[in-house]
């Protein structure tokens, strides 16, 4: 601390005024990238969708029955792919909400301190497994599982997409509603438990009711990286060929066809120009505005929960009383009716009604125990909840390392594939690889960061703050796959760039603005304003203040969020599908030349190269350890910047 | 104060009903899906799984002209972006069928007879196999430079005993390839059909080592992907498992026949219900008029 205040301050000199109002414009500039990309990506997409709208009519382009591009004559019915992406989101959120929340209260309610320091990483792990491994895991494991144990005739369906996409939403629900529930200030709990209510009492009637605003937008969140993933799910819902409701609704192992998955399949080999190409844009039009409406949504209840925070919980709570309690009565209700429909369908009339006297049995009976017994069950399903999670993790982890290992060797990492990646290593797409990430950190961590300068340190809180957050926003929402369209839409073709190590690397950089400027942003709280004021006083101007007063010390926080943004660009696939990526040994010796890459490489043997069973899960295990070892610096590196931060 | 104590215990009862029928779920939805599974029990592998291709490739194409005479697939086809992908998910799944490209025929599936003549090389080099099809390279214009000798090599004896090797039928009369005094340089990309994929990777590895300063780039994508990016300039040379469609023709490209292939009908090796299909069941069972197969071992 010392030392940065002992640093040189230089006093004003003649030509200062000009820098300052020049990095003020630089700072602005970068700050209102966020909202330009968003503009662009909404235009672009619009701009390639206006032909099918006008050709087919947007109703007809929504309500249409039946997808059927390359048919005679051809069918652009949306339709059935909106209610497949629905449902799959829906079984998934009823996988990830118990889950998560389960998991989130056991994390800041029950866990002891040193339990806490195992589970909290673990769970931010699972955040940290590539979509394109998930996807891996699911079509070679968990179809053919579910293909044999309930003896359907394919495993590829509604439930496979539904259980991934619930494992890989936990980690979204369980960070943002534990942070909702850790914020609930201490008094309430102290005052709960003086007039002697139990811990359970406390964390049901108190601190969950408390937190609900921020677990309601936990689950939004979760809804919309449910809805917008794409390789998971193209791998193991089946797509059936002109997009199918199940029938009946309820058969949870019907193959599906998603918004993202149709996309992911047909946007690589469609003729561009087309009605087909087109109308692949109206879906990742729909795809989009779904998103923002979910993310919207989130971030309106979290703003509001923030200013409710900041006024001290004076104001009425968003929900009234009575209302959450109709709200929550009627949900039940129709919770009940759906389940009885299932099992009337599934068991018949008999089974069903001795199921329901089962029911009402063991609710009397419940309602005869002691306070201190429902506790102990309470705490068992929470602590249930969590082993669930963690023996998902296990599971996925074991499988890939176990098979993976075997495939691991100097050849494998150093040198180029052979025979379509059955034989050989991945020396190239772990090139590909780095070079796309490379290039997204360091068109993104200017950006990002100048943004968040401009957010922080030269404007007050107000309209335009809002807006370039609220762009920041959306950027975060936005689905993968949609970048990756506007990258095919703009740079490959608009820009001319073609297939190109450029086009990838611009589009990642997109995809990780927000998470960069976000993470910058709080680096930048965290630095105490007397600092600031320490500087001025001394005469330094504003620049000469954050240059050398406020970055030095957030500069940790800022690096631990260019290691989020790299973490994740290097697991992603979809964006770099239709932009930078093809399957070959190619490194490539200019930025305007396509690249592999590991997540491609995998998908592509995964799919679409029988007997690589060896050299996909190696390259699976590479990838993994890749970007968990990325991951895994970002929370050490958290942590100890927490530890060591003392003002 | 007494009244407030039960209220609250009012209220943590419900608490717990909440808790007991979230448990009630949990135990609901085990066993409807267990009760679901013993239902079915004994049907593995009966009913018929279809598997296809993607609305853009000319394995598909083929199969829905010459095989279904352009009547519609069954709306329960599954679509798998690539030969390799429709071969791995067949011989998963116990009760499937596919179509796929000679090469990708191995042990893990079972080809089946048509109108019962074996799929084979043989069988399609003397015209009895049924399904058979040409395989093509697209060049925009007139191939020329290291475009030219890519293609004279695949077309040599050399490059069709690729062909031979990878499972496809190769082409008659061919002569050897020549290299005397070429030298090639720069990139060549191809791209498109994952049918004519194996063959192309193979070429351009042996081509490579005629020309060690050539960088020959294959990508897959599928017949439509390739002729698309050769008509845009984004790759030099478009694999094609098709003939060029209405929409693609007049755009100057320029067809080259590379080998033939006939197309297998593969089934699970556990499949023991046929050995064979005739053109018309198989027509049947992609509409969705046959979907269990014990009706077609009667």
């Amino acid at each position: 601390m010392v030392r940065i205040m002992m640093g040189k301050i230089h006093l004003p000199w003649k030509g200062s005024k000009i820098k300052e109002k020049g990095m003020k414009t630089l700072f602005f500039l970068s700050a209102i990238s966020a909202i330009i990309v968003i503009f662009s990506i909404i235009f672009f997409l619009f701009r390639d969708a206006y032909p099918i709208f006008q050709k087919k009519g947007i109703v007809d382009f929504l309500i249409g029955m039946r997808w059927y591009p390359t048919g005679q004559p051809p069918l652009y019915g949306a339709f059935p792919l909106i209610v497949d992406t629905l449902l799959v989101t829906l079984g998934a959120m009823l996988i990830a909400i118990p889950l998560s929340i389960g998991s989130a209260i056991f994390i800041s309610e029950i866990a002891t301190p040193r339990i806490k320091a195992i589970i909290k990483p673990a769970i931010e792990l699972l955040a940290g497994i590539p979509s394109v491994v998930f996807g891996f895991f699911g079509l070679i494991v968990l179809t053919t599982w579910l293909q044999i144990t309930f003896d359907v005739p394919t495993g590829e369906s509604w439930l496979a997409g539904s259980i991934l996409l619930g494992v890989m939403a936990i980690p979204t629900i369980t960070s943002v509603a534990e942070d909702a529930i850790s914020a609930v200030p201490r008094e309430y709990k102290e005052g709960s438990l003086a007039i002697g209510a139990t811990r359970w009492q406390t964390i049901s009637k108190i601190v969950v009711p408390s937190a609900m605003s921020g677990i309601t937008a936990a689950i939004i969140l979760g809804i919309g990286r449910a809805i917008g993933e794409t390789m998971a799910v193209m791998m193991v819902c089946g797509n059936p060929t002109y997009g199918l409701i199940p029938n009946p609704i309820t058969n949870v192992f019907a193959p599906i066809k998603t918004l993202t998955a149709t996309l992911g399949i047909e946007m690589g080999e469609v003729a561009t120009g087309s009605d087909h190409y087109s109308a692949l844009f109206g879906l990742a039009l729909i795809l989009l505005i779904i998103t923002l409406i979910v993310n919207i949504l989130a971030t309106i209840i979290l703003g509001r929960l923030k200013e409710r925070q900041r006024s001290g919980s004076k104001k009425q709570p968003i929900i009234s009383f009575e209302l959450g309690r109709k709200i929550k009565l009627s949900f039940y209700l129709f919770i009940g009716i759906i389940i009885v429909i299932i099992l009337l369908m599934a068991v018949g009339i008999f089974p069903t009604v001795g199921i329901l006297a089962l029911i009402a049995v063991i609710y009397y009976a419940m309602k005869k125990i002691s306070i201190k017994i429902k506790q102990k069950i309470a705490f068992s399903m929470i602590s249930l909840t969590i082993i669930i999670v963690i023996i998902f993790l296990g599971i996925i982890l074991a499988y890939i390392v176990t098979n993976g290992v075997g495939a691991l060797s100097w050849e494998f990492i150093a040198t180029g594939p052979s025979n379509l990646g059955r034989s050989g290593g991945i020396f190239p797409a772990i090139i590909g690889t780095l070079y796309l990430v490379a290039g997204a950190i360091a068109i993104s961590l200017p950006l990002g960061v100048g943004a968040a300068i401009f957010l922080h340190e030269y404007t007050r809180e107000g309209i335009v703050t809002k807006i370039i957050r609220a762009g920041a926003d959306l950027l975060n929402g936005t689905p993968s796959i949609v970048f990756g369209l506007f990258g095919f839409a703009f740079f490959v073709l608009y820009l001319k760039f073609g297939f190109s190590l450029l086009a990838g690397q611009i589009t990642l950089a997109f995809m990780i603005l927000p998470t960069i400027i976000r993470t910058t942003e709080e680096a930048l709280k965290s630095v105490p304003q007397s600092l600031r004021e320490g500087s001025y006083a001394l005469g330094a101007t504003k620049w000469q203040t954050i240059r050398k007063v406020v970055l030095p010390p957030a500069a940790p926080g800022i690096l631990t969020g260019a290691i989020l943004g790299i973490g994740r660009a290097a697991g992603e696939t979809a964006p770099i599908l239709f932009t930078a990526v093809v399957f070959s040994d190619f490194i490539p010796s200019s930025v305007l030349q396509p690249v592999n890459a590991l997540p491609y490489h995998l998908f592509t043997l995964a799919t679409s190269i029988p007997g690589s069973k060896q050299n996909q899960a190696g390259t699976a295990l590479v990838l993994l350890l890749l970007v968990i070892g990325i991951y895994l610096i970002a929370i050490l590196l958290r942590n100890r910047f927490r530890k060591k931060m003392k003002w | 104060m007494i009244l407030v104590i039960q209220i609250n215990q009012q209220k943590e009862k419900r608490q717990l009903g909440m808790l007991v029928i979230s448990l009630a779920v949990i135990i609901i939805l085990g066993t409807s899906l267990f009760s679901g599974c013993v239902q079915q029990q004994g049907q593995q592998g009966e009913s018929i799984v279809l598997i296809g291709r993607d609305s853009t490739s000319g394995t598909r194409e083929f199969f829905w002209t010459f095989v279904m005479g352009k009547a519609n697939f069954s709306a329960s086809l599954l679509e798998k972006n690539s030969n390799g992908a429709v071969q791995q998910t067949v011989s998963q799944t116990p009760g499937a069928i596919g179509y796929v490209g000679l090469g990708y025929v191995d042990s893990t599936v079972k080809a089946l007879k048509i109108n019962n003549i074996t799929a084979n090389v043989q069988n399609v080099l003397a015209g009895t196999y049924p399904i058979s099809r040409d395989l093509y390279m697209f060049t925009k214009g007139n191939a020329t430079g290291a475009t030219k000798e890519f293609i004279l090599y695949i077309q040599s004896t050399e490059g069709q005993a690729i062909v031979t090797q990878e499972g496809y039928v190769p082409l008659q009369n061919t002569s050897h390839y020549n290299t005397s005094g070429k030298t090639l340089s720069g990139t060549l990309t191809v791209s498109g059909s994952t049918t004519v994929l194996p063959i192309t990777d193979k070429a351009a590895t042996a081509f490579k080592v005629l020309y060690p300063d050539l960088t020959v780039t294959v990508t897959g994508g599928g017949s439509g992907a390739g002729i698309s990016a050769v008509s845009q300039g984004t790759a030099d040379i478009g694999m094609s498992s098709r003939d060029l469609q209405s929409s693609e023709q007049g755009k100057g490209l320029v067809k080259h026949v590379i080998a033939k292939d006939g197309i297998a009908i593969i089934v699970n090796p556990q499949n023991t219900y046929v050995t064979g299909l005739t053109l018309a069941q198989l027509k049947s069972i992609y509409l969705g008029e046959i979907t269990n197969w014990k009706d077609l071992s009667k």
